[in-house]
C-alpha cells in the first residue's frame, strides 16, 4: 500500500472533525475488509486513514427507546451471536452467516457493508424489509434518513464528503415483525449473491399487512418490489396469489447479464426466491 | 509509529509506518514467517492468526489497530519439538500437500475447537470455508479437525 497517516478517535465527532480537515484526501476506516482491498488494488487512495474502531458510540447492538440499534462497528459476527437480534430480528442472523467468511465475519461490520454499498450487500435486503433507518454524522450535526434513501447507486451513498454512519435502526414497531432471507451465490462459501431476497409481513384477521419484498443484486441498488406488494396487502395469503406477487416483483428488478449469470437466470432467481421468502413470512407470522 | 502486541504470550513492539499491515509486522518486523502471505486481499485465509481469541486474516488488519492486542499465530501452538493435537492429527491424516494453507487451517480449526470441542462436519466446513487449499486435500483436513473433536469427546486433551 501506498503510505498514509493514521489516526483512531475515540468519538464520532473527532472523528468527522479530521475528516473534514483533511478533506478529500482523508477516508474513514471500519473494518477494513473492502477499502485495504481497494487500496491495495490502488482502486482507492488516501493520505489519511480515520480509523473508527475505537469510537465506542459505534459499537454495540443494543433495545433503544427507538427499536433497535446496531452500531456501524456492528460485526456480522456479533449480528450472529446477538441474542437481541435472534428475539427481535432473527433474519439479520441468516444474512449475516452469508457474507464473506468466519475471518471476513469477524472484522466486516454492517456499516462497512451498507456504506461500501456495492449492489449485492448480503445486509441490505432484510434492513429494507425490516423499514431500517440511519444516522448519518458529519460536522455540521446529525440526520437520519430511511436506508432506502442512504442506497444512491452502486457504491455511492447519501454520505457526503466527511459524514460517517454512526447507527442503524430496526424501528420499535417492526420489532419481531416475520421476515425471511434468502441468497443464492454460486458457492456457499465465499461468494457474492446472483440475488439476494427478503420478505417482512404480518397477518392480522386474517389478511396480509405491511408486506414488504426487498430485492438485492438485481438492481443499481436495494429496491423494494412495491407493486408486489400492493397487490398483497390487504389480501387473505394464498398460493396463487404469493406466486402472482413472485412474477410481479420479477418485473420490478433489473438485473445484467455479467459472467457469474445470464438475466434470464436471475430473473428465474428472483422468482423463485421471492415466492419462498414470502411463503416463510407469512407462515411465521399465522404462528 | 510504535505498535506494542502481545504475541503468543510475549510482548512484542516494533516501529512501523502507518500502512503496514498486522502480516507484515509479524512477518518482516518480529520473523513469525508462520502466517503466510497468499492472495493479500481476504480471500485465500493463509494469513489466518487469532485477535483477542477470534481468527481473522492479518492481511486485512492495519498493525496500528491491534495495538494493545493480544495475538496468536501458528508458532504459538506447539513447543519447539512437541505439537499441539491438531497438528499430530493433521500429520496422522497427511492432511495437507504442500502445506502453505496448513497454518491457517489449523488456526481457523483451532478457533472453532476453542468455542466448540466436538462440531458437526458442517460445523467444520463452515469454520473453513475461509481457508482455501489449492491442492485440494479438503477430505482428509475435515477429517483430521473431526478426530481432534472426536478424541476430545473421548476424554483427550483439548486442540
Amino acid at each position: 500500500m501506498r503510505p498514509f497517516d493514521y489516526l483512531a478517535p475515540q468519538s464520532v465527532e473527532d472523528a468527522v472533525a479530521a475528516l473534514a480537515e483533511n478533506s478529500p484526501d482523508a477516508r474513514a476506516l471500519a473494518g477494513g475488509t473492502d477499502l485495504l482491498v481497494d487500496l491495495k488494488h490502488e482502486t482507492a487512495s488516501a493520505g489519511l486513514l480515520v480509523d473508527l474502531t475505537r469510537i465506542a458510540e459505534c459499537r454495540g447492538i443494543e433495545e433503544s427507546a427507538d427499536g433497535l440499534r446496531f452500531g456501524s462497528l456492528a460485526t456480522h459476527t456479533e449480528i450472529m451471536e446477538s441474542e437481541l437480534v435472534r428475539k427481535y430480528a432473527p433474519s439479520m442472523i441468516d444474512a449475516a452467516r452469508t457474507v464473506g467468511a468466519v475471518q471476513t465475519r469477524n472484522l466486516g461490520t454492517l456499516g462497512g457493508n451498507l456504506v461500501t454499498c456495492v449492489p449485492s450487500l448480503d445486509s441490505g435486503p432484510v434492513l429494507v424489509a425490516l423499514d431500517a433507518q440511519v444516522t448519518i454524522a458529519g460536522i455540521g450535526g446529525r440526520r437520519r434518513m430511511p436506508l432506502t434513501e442512504f442506497f444512491v447507486g452502486p457504491r455511492k451513498t447519501a454520505l457526503e464528503k466527511g459524514e460517517i454512519l454512526v447507527d442503524i435502526i430496526i424501528p420499535r414497531a417492526n420489532l419481531g415483525k416475520p421476515c425471511s432471507f434468502r441468497k443464492f451465490g454460486l458457492r456457499k462459501g465465499q461468494a457474492l449473491a446472483l440475488v439476494n431476497v427478503a420478505a417482512a409481513a404480518r397477518v392480522l384477521d386474517g389478511r396480509i399487512a405491511g408486506a414488504r419484498i426487498a430485492l438485492g443484486a438485481v438492481a443499481p441498488t436495494v429496491i423494494r418490489a412495491r407493486e408486489a406488494e400492493a397487490l398483497l396487502d390487504g389480501e387473505a395469503p394464498d398460493p396463487t396469489l404469493i406466486a402472482k406477487a413472485a412474477e410481479i416483483a420479477v418485473t420490478e428488478a433489473k438485473p445484467i447479464d455479467d459472467f457469474r449469470a445470464s438475466a434470464a437466470y436471475r430473473c428465474e432467481l428472483i422468482r423463485a426466491l421471492t415466492g419462498r421468502v414470502l411463503n416463510e413470512a407469512i407462515e411465521q407470522a399465522a404462528r | 509509529m510504535d505498535v506494542t502486541i502481545t504475541v503468543n504470550g510475549k510482548e512484542r513492539s516494533a516501529a512501523v509506518p502507518p500502512e503496514t499491515t498486522l502480516l507484515t509486522m509479524l512477518r518482516t518486523n518480529l520473523g513469525l514467517t508462520g502466517a503466510k502471505l497468499g492472495c493479500d486481499v481476504g480471500d485465500c485465509g493463509a494469513c489466518t492468526v487469532l485477535v483477542d481469541g477470534e481468527p481473522v486474516n492479518a492481511c486485512l488488519m492495519l498493525a496500528a489497530q491491534v495495538d494493545g492486542r493480544e495475538v496468536v499465530t501458528i508458532e504459538g501452538l506447539s513447543g519447539f519439538q512437541t505439537l499441539s493435537p491438531l497438528q499430530e492429527m493433521f500429520d496422522l491424516f497427511s492432511s495437507f500437500q504442500c502445506g502453505f494453507c496448513a497454518p491457517g487451517m489449523i488456526i481457523s480449526a483451532k478457533a472453532l475447537l476453542d468455542k466448540n470441542s466436538s462440531p458437526t462436519v458442517a460445523e467444520v466446513r463452515e469454520a473453513l470455508a475461509g481457508n482455501l487449499c489449492r491442492c485440494t486435500g479438503y477430505t482428509k483436513i475435515i477429517d483430521a479437525v473431526m478426530e481432534v473433536g472426536a478424541r476430545t469427546a473421548a476424554g483427550a486433551e483439548r486442540a
